[in-house]
């Protein structure tokens, strides 16, 4: 067996983040010693790449990460508003342009924004106070230490004489900028931990923001864009003679796929003056596709092979602790089982689309991109662009999910600006961002656990097998496929004294990818189901069960040397207590109510969160969710608002999962096309929510993809309570009915 | 005879040839030139550039491209710009100009939004069916909201901004 340990967030680093995010502004090449030296007219101060403040007093805040829904256009400038004693309501954010700061700066997935860029953040906001500090200092004729900063002002301390950071500008601009900067103790933190909403919100509600499919250049083209539905599959021909005669088509054309990392599909564009005749004209297309001989899978056919896949050896060992070997398991002290879970869509409310223009070889482009650099790379690869020659315009997305961690689209927009040598922008309808997704992994578990004659759990195995991600990325020889963070890796956090953990990549002709919280989901729905059936096997209580191989164990390190990451078994134990006392857990219930409990880590976003959930039973398979009590500890808040919106947003993304949610393909085609297949969570479907917080000093984790992983299993493990488990997702499959 | 081959050859021309539209969009006159079956979605997104108003499915399932027309919440990607003319459409960036709607002030105060992106088709479902019923029922806004998809999963704020809605619209 190889032996391998590379995770989803190493491998996202190893591949795009040359740069590190924790650089700061002002020591970047290119930014001068002095903030500005021509400083006449005097207009603003711009110490850094991340904030410029006018004469007004106007600050402006440049973000970097991309904001998709999560919140980081409001959290990141709250770091550097609250270390620059910014007045907030003066403050407004802008996209960081791309290009302004270090390679892989705007790169935005893994939940690690806020934690990536939490220091550099308050750095940048301290550098701009220090210098305006100085500034007033010297105006006052006296020394910086006897003034301090307040709500967009300098306060002289010994005469209390107030000065604007507007009327400081000039004056600040012309200082050195400090190589050293003192941070703020967190207890005089006056943004951070506070409530703010979202800082777009106004222009979200009257229509004025602009997403990346609300952009328009100058002579713009639409391109609508016909692929093989099996992925692979080649161009054979194609007779455009109907689809020309539409009045305002401007041309067909062709182009080929790529392989790794994208696998962009052999394309027809429809190239026209607007959308819909592109739309329409592309009905008419007659195209005949070579389809290869990978034409006939089916996901059916793929779960059975996992399933008897499972009962092998893994292809790589993950983690070993003990010998599993050396204890004797009998049908009687012993428990095994297997999960599975499908294929599953990103489906963002925005549907995918990308505008490039391509003139002379050079190259512009405007859309959503959560990898960027890496996106320029393979530009250069795959479109025979020049680097130097690319420019990228980053726009907001309506929902991202870890869809545009994936850019064929872009290759896709940008080969088609190629052959009309005009810019285009292209729109995927419905059907083609269902279709033409990078779908998360189809999954199953293999788990088997046994105790001694005291009913202490001695041994816990767990065979994780998907049709990996990294083996469409990466290519077939990639040392990076197994995806078993999240309790099936180092990072298992109850305590048992042999574990063995493995993985095994089972082949798939079907385009995959990143989807909110990965792996995580994929090993917690098994881990935390199957604690539960061991606890139900031992007569055990659940909750209690889990929380004494849990409470009272010290963090770990889940590897030696730089990969390592710190485990907190005793903050999974706390999340999981809070969850279960704030649902009333232990109060006597209702007929027919059932409540079902989970908890784990985020071990790379450093958060933990646990749910509960309770259910009314009204058939053998029919319930209602009277309520979903969700319990996180990510460190130190940054804004609660956006905290609590994630929390119960992704109650209601794990939901869609765990109840219907589902990717299914029949001869290697897609078979859902759209919302009427891929059926999204409706307002009738959301339970009652509560979200609670730890209180914590801890350095601050990320949030986005941290409520997703333990709904599932706490769904399942009410059902199982009332004595309906399903260890299939989504439950539907197995006939379950709600309410 | 003669009335009929006229009104054919009228309904042909404006079926399958460019024709210039006049619409009433937030009281304001435009005037766009299309084909007769272009969905009045792309007519206020590409055409106008009112692009508050969104593309999500373009097939009456999700939403987002809702619009007023007279008051009544339309799915302007089933409705081809032809039958636009003398109707009275309001899309989200004439609810208000300045976000003072009920409705609108109800969304806020929820902080509902995520990424925002299905939200103005959000509002105007409501906003459609305060026209029509100022007390709804809650079966009532289960059966109009639940038809109105948002990824972002907020909906749990969504419910606390439609009750909030209700009582705005009733002071």
């Amino acid at each position: 067996m190889q032996k391998i340990k590379i995770s989803r967030k190493e491998f996202i680093t190893s591949t795009s983040f040359a740069g590190s995010g924790l650089m700061l502004g002002f020591l970047l090449p290119g930014i001068k010693a002095f903030a500005q030296t021509t400083n006449e007219p005097c207009e603003f101060f711009k110490p850094n790449a991340f904030l410029k403040i006018d004469t007004k007093g106007s600050i402006t805040i440049y973000v970097a990460r991309q904001e998709m829904g999560q919140g980081v256009n409001t959290s990141l400038p709250m770091i550097v508003a609250d270390e620059m004693d910014a007045d907030w309501r003066k403050v407004k954010t802008e996209i960081a342009p791309f290009g302004s700061l270090p390679e892989g700066s705007h790169d935005t997935g893994g939940s690690q924004s806020v934690l990536t860029d939490f220091t550099s953040l308050r750095k940048a906001g301290a550098v701009a106070k220090t210098m305006l500090i100085a500034a007033a200092a010297k105006l006052w004729n006296t020394t910086p230490d006897k003034c301090a900063a307040d709500a967009g002002e300098v306060v002289n301390t010994v005469n209390m004489q107030r000065i604007a950071y507007g009327d400081l500008v000039c004056e600040a601009a012309k200082l050195e900028v400090p190589k050293e900067v003192t941070l703020k103790s967190p207890k005089d933190f006056k943004l951070i931990g506070k409530e703010q909403r979202k800082n777009n919100l106004k222009d979200i509600l009257t229509g004025k923001t602009k997403y990346g499919i609300d952009l328009k250049i100058p002579g713009m083209l639409y391109a609508s864009v016909e692929r093989c539905l099996v992925p692979g599959g080649t161009l054979v021909s194609v007779d455009d003679s109907e689809a020309m005669k539409l009045p305002g088509v401007v041309k067909v054309v062709t182009y080929k796929g790529t392989g790794a990392p994208m696998h962009v599909r052999d394309g027809v564009a429809v190239v026209a003056k607007n959308i819909w005749t592109a739309m329409k004209a592309r009905k008419l297309l007659k195209i005949k596709w070579d389809e290869g001989t990978k034409n006939k899978q089916n996901t059916t056919a793929l779960f059975q092979q996992m399933v008897a896949r499972s009962q092998q050896k893994p292809t790589i060992e993950k983690f070993k602790k003990g010998d599993i070997s050396k204890f004797a398991t009998t049908p009687s002290n012993s428990i095994a089982a297997v999960y599975k879970a499908p294929f599953l869509a990103h489906a963002t409310m925005e549907p995918i689309n990308f505008i490039a223009s391509v003139k002379d070889g050079v190259c512009e482009v405007w859309g959503g991109l959560q990898l960027p650099d890496w996106t320029v790379n393979e530009l250069v690869k795959q479109c025979g662009l020049k680097k130097e020659n690319i420019k990228v315009n980053l726009a907001l997305m309506g929902g991202g999910f870890g869809r545009r961690l994936h850019f064929e689209f872009a290759i896709e927009a940008v080969k088609i600006s190629q052959l009309v040598n005009a810019p285009v922008k292209l729109i995927n309808n419905r059907t083609d961002d269902i279709r033409f997704d990078n779908f998360r992994p189809a999954n199953v578990h293999r788990l088997q656990a046994s105790w001694d004659a005291k009913g202490t759990l001695q041994t816990w195995y767990h065979h994780v097998l998907s049709t990996s991600i990294a083996v469409m990325t990466d290519g077939p020889d990639t040392k990076n496929m197994a995806e078993n963070l999240g309790g099936a890796d180092s990072d298992f956090y109850y305590d048992v004294p042999n574990v063995t953990t493995g993985y095994s990549h089972v082949d798939f002709n079907i385009n995959r990818g990143w989807l909110r919280s990965v792996e995580i989901c994929m090993n917690s729905f098994p881990i935390e189901c199957f604690i539960d059936e061991v606890a139900r096997k031992l007569k055990k209580d659940p909750l209690a069960y889990r929380l004494s191989l849990l409470d009272g164990r010290p963090m770990f390190m889940t590897d030696e040397g730089p990969g390592a990451m710190k485990q907190y078994p005793q903050r999974i134990a706390n999340v999981l207590k809070l969850a279960a006392e704030k649902i009333g857990y232990s109060k006597p219930r209702k007929k027919n109510h059932f409540i079902g409990v989970a908890t784990h880590s985020f071990i790379f976003a450093k958060s933990y969160a646990a749910h509960a959930i309770e259910i009314e039973m009204l058939g053998p398979k029919k319930f209602r969710i009277v309520k979903v009590v969700g319990a996180i500890d990510c460190g130190i808040v940054v804004n609660p608002d956006g905290l609590r919106n994630q929390m119960e947003g992704g109650i209601a993304f794990a939901l869609q999962q765990a109840l219907k949610g589902e990717i299914t393909v029949v001869n290697s085609r897609v078979v859902q096309d759209g919302f009427n297949g891929f059926e999204l969570l409706r307002y009738s479907e959301m339970p009652p929510v509560e979200i609670y917080t730890i209180e914590s000093e801890e350095e601050p984790g990320g949030v986005g993809e941290v409520g997703l992983p333990t709904v599932a299993p706490a769904l399942c493990n009410a059902l199982a309570a009332a004595g309906a488990r399903s260890r299939t997702l989504p439950i539907r499959n197995e006939g379950f009915e709600w309410v | 005879m003669m009335m009929f081959d006229i009104q054919f050859y009228s309904i042909f021309l404006q079926i399958f040839f460019m024709a210039s539209y006049q619409l009433n969009i937030n009281n304001q006159q435009y005037k766009a030139e299309a084909e007769p079956d272009t969905p009045l979605l792309w007519i206020l997104r590409e055409w106008l550039d009112l692009t508050g108003t969104k593309f999500g499915c373009g097939v009456n399932t999700c939403g987002a491209c809702n619009v007023l027309m007279n008051g009544r919440t339309v799915r302007s990607c089933q409705v081809q710009v032809r039958s636009c003319t003398g109707i009275n459409i309001t899309t989200i960036e004439g609810l208000s100009a300045d976000g003072s709607h009920p409705v609108q002030r109800a969304w806020e105060e929820m902080s509902v939004p995520q990424c925002g992106y299905c939200q103005p088709g959000q509002m105007l479902a409501l906003t459609g069916l305060l026209n029509q019923n100022k007390q709804p029922t809650d079966e009532q806004i289960d059966a109009v909201m639940s038809q109105q998809l948002c990824r972002c999963g907020t909906y749990h704020r969504i419910e606390k901004a439609v009750k909030r809605a209700i009582e705005l619209s009733n002071q």
